[in-house]
């Protein structure tokens, strides 16, 4: 028997709808935890009738955490670190995209090769001479140049600035050589306004990496008071005298402002991943 | 000051007018140290005394976990000591390798004051990892002469005597009897996913270690460490082993699902503060199976000591500290009080307190119990390669309870022949 | 120089510098340090030492082979996950598209320490919220971080879990961009929806799909946080010990800088050779 188009639509809708809603709710379990762990004592988490519904001590857990870890002068340090760290990439990358973009130069295709060259190579081929680099030779360990400067290579940031340029009119940029602009004057009074859209999703992204990054920030500062937020939260996982619920309550201060940006900036996250702004 | 040498008490009255002596130096100024766990707490609880005595001294303890602790000491040091503390515990087995790797990181304590007379108050065996020639990188601080753990109502329950467990057969015998009559109890648990704490504190106990004492041959391979590594394995396949973590332990101990733990005599002050009220006075101690009917009971496991590195600003204030903290009786018995750290002062184990039963473990008076395997220990050098040995060890441990060997001398074979790879050292 | 070379090289100036400082230098002075013998507080030339233990080392073989059952694994299973519901999101059919949308893209901006920890901790052997849960079913419970095959299991869900939002993000672009009539075509002519997918949207999508899984293919070989801390360090007994870990374990626990070295030369030749074979696959046939 063969359905009419009303039927398959509907039977579609069914069989999609019955996959995919389930699905999302498993999907969101884990953040949900999160979330309610973080407002429960370790009685409750590891209870054999767990309820994944709030409980109370949620205040009990933060105050735990601050006074474990100076928590909130970790997230002071992240939030100095990935804003700076961001704003420094998306202008050095555009930087770099716009003389891509713009010019013919001498050494052009090098570049763009070795650009290309580097997206695959991973970053522990490097961690332990930039290690060496910063920490022995530079001796800058514990500082903000240490947290900020070395990860700001982003050969994925470069080639999107470098579409995001090339696909602007030439001829706006002429017009404003001819009236006797200078080559900086084009790129920040001009082009960099028009490339707004691609700036701010590059920018969260870049925010969003700085934010959750784990590694470097884990080697190169031995210092409580220059220390991240996600590195301070992961010293204390496995460690006894520290609750889940306070781990819970970290996780989650670390991870409700990004979900809050998320939602407020779906649109820049969206265009920033979909192109693949960073590596 | 020869004199001083000969008698404990001679030399503590030295020690103490020592502590007079910079009590009226009056000493100042701002000291941070790292540790983990009750070590952290235990010397936390020093520190308040320490400023108690002298009003213008701030010391800051951060607990930073274990394996935190050891990682960020190689990486500041590598980093020519960038942001070190004055004061870090390292673990007697692993210390060897910083001192291999970055000797110009920590500070000689001979400079700042520690001296032959008061060296000599440590035992020998807990200071040779600790110097080279004649720098004297760390002081001792505690030590772990090896135990069981145990919950008398559950062993009871069973109508077992830890008395009559003799042998690790003994034990596995008894633990099938334990889990039999408690369900969802198990005998024992054991780190076997990320760590062979088995494995060494039997083997020790057995005579098997992985370096020959000069560190210079691997002789892991021995009949010794066979025996041990069998024993883990029969336990393991009796059922009454199973595996938990550092947390995960503390966790069934809390929840009343586990029989015994065996650790160095620290763990004291692991189980007491962490496992509900209504388990005191059910808890007790008793004294490490024996491989072979007869055969040595006693063994060593875990055990640190403090470090000033060379970054330190205040180097002499930090020894101060340590003079007092871990010099002193003083120091050490509130340690072993608050915390269960057993001291590794000599001086300390003769204290009162040692002999105090505890209504906390059956009026038991443990502490002299587990001191008195101290004679017995047979001292395991850490050498520069332990991490290298203990890693590999891990891995083949797992395998082979897990049938991947045909025999315990076919895995520890091919463990030598790992760890030999890594470090370049001959199989004997 | 001519004016427009040194004008775009002011422009690549700040980011050149970053660049030869923090990855040229770098990769040149990780292939002399794997040269080296880094075990004492003097290094010394030796490079047999490092390449010779290389090949013999069990432990490199293990992270090794742990990273590539990870790879051939995990990366599929996301890429289909991350097609499907590209194709769900752009479907008309779907309800609540909004919470939906939330739902899987919400990991995406998840700390990597934050949920490393919530899957510690759900996966938590003995009092862990999916044992529990599995128990309440009357199903059998899994001792999930103390077995090999278990551990790597959670590994794989969790980073599946991360990471398949970001991927459907890059999908769904590519959907996006698909024009509209060649389904209504397909649609006149009876094509069924599941033939559409795979003799239109499938062959449409090959350069977003090739893009999407070298990024997934690198971040796979390049697995560390989730390891370290989900299964503490790579447990159970090495079981889920990555390349990444490897580099990790040899560089910064053993300060043995130059074995570190050789072993992220070795990683990075993965890398580079995995990419080309997509890469090689992707290209556009005559």
């Amino acid at each position: 028997m063969r359905l009419t188009k009303q039927q398959r639509r509907r039977r579609d809708t069914w069989a999609l709808n019955l996959v995919i809603l389930p699905l999302a709710v498993v999907w969101f379990l884990p953040i949900w935890a999160m979330i309610v762990f973080a407002t429960m004592p370790d009685s409750g988490i590891f209870s054999p009738d767990v309820t994944l519904l709030p409980s109370t001590e949620l205040m009990a857990n933060v105050r735990a955490l601050e006074e474990e870890t100076s928590f909130s002068r970790t997230f002071l340090n992240s939030l100095v670190t990935a804003l700076v760290y961001a704003t420094l990439s998306v202008l050095l990358t555009s930087m770099a995209g716009w003389a891509l973009a713009s010019y013919r130069f001498a050494g052009k295709v090098a570049v763009t090769g070795i650009l290309l060259g580097t997206l695959t190579l991973p970053f522990f081929v490097v961690v332990i001479p930039q290690f060496i680099l910063v920490a022995r030779d530079f001796g800058l360990a514990n500082t903000w140049f240490a947290l900020i400067v070395p990860p700001l290579f982003n050969a994925l940031g470069v080639l999107f600035m470098q579409k995001a340029f090339s696909m602007m009119p030439n001829e706006l940029f002429d017009a404003a050589r001819v009236e006797g602009a200078n080559e900086w004057q084009i790129f920040i009074h001009i082009a960099l306004p028009l490339a707004k859209p691609m700036l701010a999703a590059l920018m969260i992204i870049l925010f969003l990496f700085s934010w959750n990054n784990y590694l470097w920030p884990l080697l190169i500062n031995t210092r409580e008071s220059m220390m991240t937020a996600p590195v301070a939260l992961g010293s204390l996982i496995g460690v006894t005298r520290v609750s889940w619920g306070s781990i819970m309550a970290g996780s989650i201060i670390l991870t409700v402002p990004m979900l809050v940006l998320f939602i407020l900036l779906q649109k820049y996250f969206v265009s920033g991943i979909a192109a693949g702004a960073v590596k | 000051m020869r004199l001083l040498l000969t008698g404990t008490a001679l030399t503590l009255s030295a020690l103490t007018m020592g502590g007079a002596l910079a009590q009226t130096e009056d000493l100042s100024g701002s000291l941070t140290l790292w540790s983990w766990d009750i070590g952290a707490a235990a010397m936390a609880s020093n520190a308040e005394a320490f400023e108690a005595l002298h009003p213008n001294v701030d010391i800051a303890v951060q607990d930073l976990g274990n394996a935190q602790v050891h990682d960020r000491l190689l990486a500041a040091c590598a980093a020519g000591g960038a942001g070190l503390p004055d004061l870090v515990s390292v673990q007697n087995r692993m210390a060897e390798v910083f001192w291999l790797q970055f000797p110009d990181c920590f500070t000689d304590m001979v400079e700042l004051g520690y001296d032959d007379a008061l060296a000599a108050e440590f035992p020998d065996y807990k200071r040779t990892e600790l110097e080279v020639g004649d720098a004297r990188y760390a002081m001792p601080w505690d030590t772990g002469p090896v135990v069981m753990f145990y919950r008398r109502d559950y062993y009871g329950n069973a109508g077992v005597s830890p008395d009559a467990i003799e042998t690790w057969a003994d034990f596995i015998e008894a633990g099938q009897r334990v889990m039999e009559v408690n369900p969802d109890v198990v005998m024992t648990q054991a780190t076997i996913n990320s760590d062979v704490e088995f494995f060494e504190m039997i083997g020790h106990e057995n005579g098997c270690t992985y370096f020959s004492a000069d560190g210079n041959t691997i002789v892991m391979n021995s009949p010794e460490c066979a025996e041990a590594l069998n024993v883990v394995r029969d336990m393991y396949d009796a059922g009454i082993l199973t595996a938990a973590d550092w947390g995960g332990k503390i966790q069934s101990a809390a929840a009343g699902i586990v029989a015994t733990h065996m650790f160095g005599g620290w763990y004291e002050g692991s189980i007491r503060p962490n496992v509900p009220e209504e388990q005191a006075g059910n808890w007790g101690v008793y004294r490490m199976p024996a491989v072979n009917e007869g055969g040595p009971r006693a063994a060593n496991f875990g055990g640190s000591a403090f470090v000033i590195p060379a970054a330190s600003e205040n180097p002499q204030l930090a020894f101060e500290f340590l003079r007092y903290a871990l010099g002193t009786p003083e120091g050490q018995v509130r340690m072993l009080q608050e915390q269960g750290l057993v001291p590794s002062l000599l001086s300390a184990l003769e204290h009162p307190y040692v002999q105090e039963p505890s209504p906390f473990w059956g009026d038991q008076a443990i502490w002299s119990d587990i001191l008195a395997t101290l004679p017995e220990i047979m001292q395991v050098r850490g050498t520069p390669n332990y991490g290298e040995a203990n890693t590999v060890m891990t891995r083949i441990q797992l395998d082979y309870l897990n049938g991947g060997y045909d025999s315990a001398e076919d895995a520890l074979a091919e463990a030598a022949l790992q760890v030999s790879l890594a470090t370049g050292l001959p199989v004997q | 120089m001519p004016l427009r070379t040194r004008v775009a090289y002011f422009f690549l100036a700040p980011f050149i510098l970053i660049f030869v400082l923090f990855w040229i230098w770098p990769i040149g002075y990780s292939a002399y340090l794997s040269l080296l013998n880094t075990r004492g507080a003097v290094y010394s030339f030796n490079p047999e030492m490092n390449w010779g233990r290389l090949l013999l080392d069990p432990a490199f073989s293990n992270a090794l082979k742990n990273t590539l059952i990870f790879m051939v694994i995990q990366v599929p299973i996301m890429m289909v996950l991350a097609t499907l519901l590209a194709v769900a999101l752009n479907s008309s059919l779907l309800k609540a598209r909004g919470l939906v949308r939330f739902a899987f893209f919400a990991p995406v901006v998840v700390s990597e320490v934050a949920y490393a920890a919530i899957f510690r901790l759900m996966f938590n052997a003995d009092l862990g919220i999916v044992n529990t849960t599995l128990a309440s079913l009357g199903l059998p419970e899994v001792a999930w971080l103390s077995n090999p095959a278990s551990a790597m299991a959670v590994i794989i869900m969790a980073v599946t879990w991360r990471w398949v939002g970001y991927n459907t993000i890059i999908i769904l672009s590519g959907l996006q961009s698909i024009p509209q009539d060649i389904y209504e075509a397909a649609e006149i002519d009876g094509v069924s929806r599941i033939k559409q997918f795979l003799r239109i949207t499938v062959p449409l999508l090959k350069p977003v799909l090739i893009f999407a899984s070298v990024l997934s293919i690198i971040g796979s070989l390049q697995l560390f946080t989730e390891p370290f801390l989900i299964t503490d360090r790579g447990g159970p007994g090495g079981a889920t010990e990555t390349l990444g870990l490897f580099v990790y374990r040899q560089g910064f626990n053993q300060f043995n800088f130059g074995y570190a070295s050789a072993a992220a030369y070795a990683l990075a030749a993965l890398a580079v050779t995995f990419s080309a074979i997509n890469l090689w696959f992707g290209r556009d046939r005559p």
